[in-house]
């Protein structure tokens, strides 16, 4: 019996040699391999749709790829593989940033372009950030949106996830910034963290009902913010009345977009950042895209201005009633 | 095979190694020992084990054929070496892991133990300003000091090797964890420590080479001393091996504190390869790792089993995990789909995992059948 097994076993590899018949690779075509942090958030997913539409216009051959555990050894493992295969262009999200930045490099002194987006690499182990949004940007379009729904006037509140947290108080920075040069009219009458939590922001926002009867604008910067922001309005029957604006997924937020409660949704479209992405790294590896240039032409995204190293998508996209049902992430 | 533990125990005592008494002590075991080298190993041998160790190699055969016709680059220098340098780590857990499965007990607590590891050499080097080596001297140590705390509860207070571990294997996570604050990491380390992870030595990968030292001092441990024939004496009856004079506590201790030093050195290598040290190193590895030695032919129950079984088992779902990788660009009706194959890896884990052994439990039914069939004597026979 063993040695049945252990002849066919030899057999098996004695067949290896003439084995080796390759499937036809797409010759000569520019090969691009798409990093995602996770195959099973669909934010990433949707960034993939965009990657994907960007090869088809292209004309590349793309290889999607991303962990679906969460060891962090995996995504340099698809890179080192990438590496192997000798790809032209790899466009990477990172998850962990330094221990990506070590394959990445490895990738750069193999010869192979490197473009990140969503969550940069170290400056050294990439050419180009494809960044969805600038602080100032994500700010600006939260204020203005409020603006506009509650003609430039009156009071809001802004619901923050930690007050300790880095981005966060950037964009507030921005809000306050913008609120001042524009929009004199409006005042901000209280800044509360829910500790990112949706239970605890509703709660907060509950609160601020109670306290500031005239508020006419809730802004929740963080995710979790916004959907507890609106059951708050909507249980204390202020559906209309009191706007709510924040940044936070489409998905957690369709229900209260629908029922009027939540006015606007503020994201970048990760489809848009896939695509950009994607451009950018094909234009890279064809010389397209230099270290100076101070804008770069991706497709139907148009002219999109790069400041230092990093290439910005544009101000941030908003999801409304009318809109939000083309989005599944 | 009780006997024959405690005689040549008995014998090892008044002489370190008894090279007959162990050639006769392996013959029992399935695995004899020829001076002619055409009738070396796994093939010329008779018993389970050895009939394990040929279906592994079949299925590895199998992988090999099948990745190289499905996938793309699949047998190439460059991958052939991804294949091992992404697979060192659990390969080293899994070999450490063999001698505590051959005692009957299990180590849930390495993956774990190798992100406390790892988050400690980081906060040496980046925190205290050690040199990576010794920093990575003192994290094998640390992990020797995690190993010695499931070695006293284990060996010590005569708990459960399973709950012991599954305590540990919250344990140390959380305290990575709460080192770090979840979120903290180190990285920057010098190139020549990153070299430890990223570079090749004689065209093979730095890592490999530890492997293969650390392979063959386990091997040693296990086939070749009396340290390694008391394994298994407790784990075919702890008590038996009590009473028939063995040191059971010291000899359970060591293995779970080697097995604790090894984690330690697998965190360092994980480091090295990626340049941060984090605390989520080495999650769900320890799963792998007992995989890679259940899938060897080791008994779970303890008692039986060896080593060369082990690193056929690690190598055949190292193969599998970069093989499955190679696979791509293939079109599922009409849409493109560039890495379905990756989503497959658990599930194919767990076919190999029980086709090997089901395909091994069937050809020793089969054998057992037989023999019987030409033991009884005919019924209808005066």
């Amino acid at each position: 019996m063993t040695r049945k097994t252990f002849l066919l076993s030899a057999a098996l590899l004695a067949t290896l040699p003439f084995v080796s018949c390759k499937k036809s690779e797409d010759a000569g075509k520019l090969s691009v391999g798409f990093l995602l942090k996770s195959k099973g958030n669909q934010y990433f997913v949707t960034c993939e749709q965009g990657a994907r539409a960007a090869a088809e216009e292209l004309d590349i051959d793309l290889r999607v790829d991303g962990p679906i555990s969460a060891d962090p050894a995996k995504q340099n493992e698809i890179v080192e593989n990438w590496i192997t295969d000798g790809l032209d262009v790899i466009v990477a999200a990172c998850e962990n940033k330094d221990s990506l930045s070590t394959a990445l490099r490895k990738a750069q002194d193999a010869g192979i372009k490197v473009i990140t987006y969503d969550a940069d690499a170290q400056p050294d182990a990439r050419s180009f950030f494809s960044n969805q949004a600038t602080a100032q940007g994500i700010g600006e379009k939260l204020i203005d949106t409020s603006a506009s729904l509650t003609d430039g006037s009156g009071e809001f509140a802004i619901i923050t996830g930690t007050l300790t947290s880095a981005n966060l108080n950037e964009w507030i920075a921005a809000i306050k910034v913008r609120q001042a040069e524009k929009y004199p009219g409006m005042k901000l009458v209280d800044i509360r963290p829910c500790d990112d939590n949706k239970d605890k922001a509703q709660q907060e926002a509950t609160n601020l009902l109670s306290a500031h009867p005239n508020l006419k604008a809730i802004v929740a910067v963080c995710s979790p913010g916004v959907p507890g922001a609106a059951e708050a309005v909507k249980q204390a029957g202020k559906t209309g009345a009191v706007k709510v604006v924040g940044l936070g997924l489409p998905s957690e937020n369709r229900a209260y977009v629908k029922e009027g409660v939540t006015q606007a949704i503020i994201l970048w479209n990760p489809e848009d950042l896939g695509y950009l992405a994607v451009h950018a790294g094909v234009a890279l590896a064809k010389g397209n895209l230099t270290g100076g240039s101070e804008s770069f032409k991706a497709g139907k995204l148009g002219n999109l201005e790069i400041e230092g190293d990093s290439i910005i998508l544009g101000t941030p996209f908003t999801f409304t009633k009318e809109n939000i049902d083309n989005f599944d992430f | 095979m009780l006997r024959a533990c405690a005689s040549s125990h008995a014998a090892a005592t008044s002489k370190r190694f008894s090279w007959k008494s162990l050639t006769a002590y392996e013959a029992e075991d399935g695995l004899t020992f020829s001076t002619d080298p055409l009738k070396w190993g796994v093939f010329r041998t008779k018993g389970i084990f050895a009939r394990h160790e040929a279906v592994l190699l079949l299925v590895i055969a199998v992988e090999l054929v099948l990745f190289q016709v499905l996938g793309r680059n699949f047998l190439t220098g460059g991958n052939v070496s991804n294949v091992f340098r992404h697979s060192v780590e659990i390969g080293l857990l899994a070999l450490a892991m063999t001698p505590v499965i051959l005692t009957g007990g299990i180590d849930l607590s390495v993956g774990s133990l190798m992100g406390l590891c790892a988050v400690l050499f980081g906060m040496m080097v980046k925190m205290l300003g050690l040199d990576p080596w010794v920093a990575g001297c003192l994290a094998v140590l640390c992990g020797a000091m995690g190993g010695a705390v499931n070695a006293g509860l284990v060996a010590g207070l005569k708990l459960p090797p399973l709950i012991v571990t599954l305590g540990t294997f919250s344990l140390f996570r959380g305290l990575a964890e709460a080192f770090t604050k979840g979120s903290e990491s180190y990285s920057g380390f010098s190139e020549e420590f990153l070299a430890l992870g990223n570079s090749d030595l004689a065209g093979v990968p730095t890592q490999v080479w530890i492997l293969v030292a650390v392979g063959l001092g386990i091997w040693f441990l296990v086939h070749r001393t009396t340290y390694g024939r008391s394994l298994r004496a407790i784990g075919f009856a702890e008590e038996g091996a009590r009473y028939a004079g063995l040191p059971v506590g010291r000899n359970l201790s060591l293995a779970y504190i080697s097995a604790g030093a090894v984690a330690g050195l697998a965190a360092v290598i994980l480091v090295a390869r990626l340049g941060e040290a984090r605390a989520n190193a080495g999650i769900g590895y320890e799963l792998l790792a007992i995989t890679a030695v259940v899938l060897g032919g080791v008994s779970i129950f303890g008692g039986s089993g060896n080593v060369s079984g082990t690193v056929l088992g690690w190598i055949s779902l190292a193969i599998l995990n970069n093989g499955l990788t190679r696979i791509s660009g293939y079109e599922i009706l009409g849409e493109k789909v560039s890495s379905v194959a990756r989503e497959l890896s658990g599930l194919l884990t767990g076919l190999l995992l029980l086709s090997a052994l089901a395909l091994a439990a069937s050809t020793k039914t089969l054998a057992l059948r037989r023999a019987r069939k030409q033991s009884t004597p005919d019924p209808q026979s005066p």
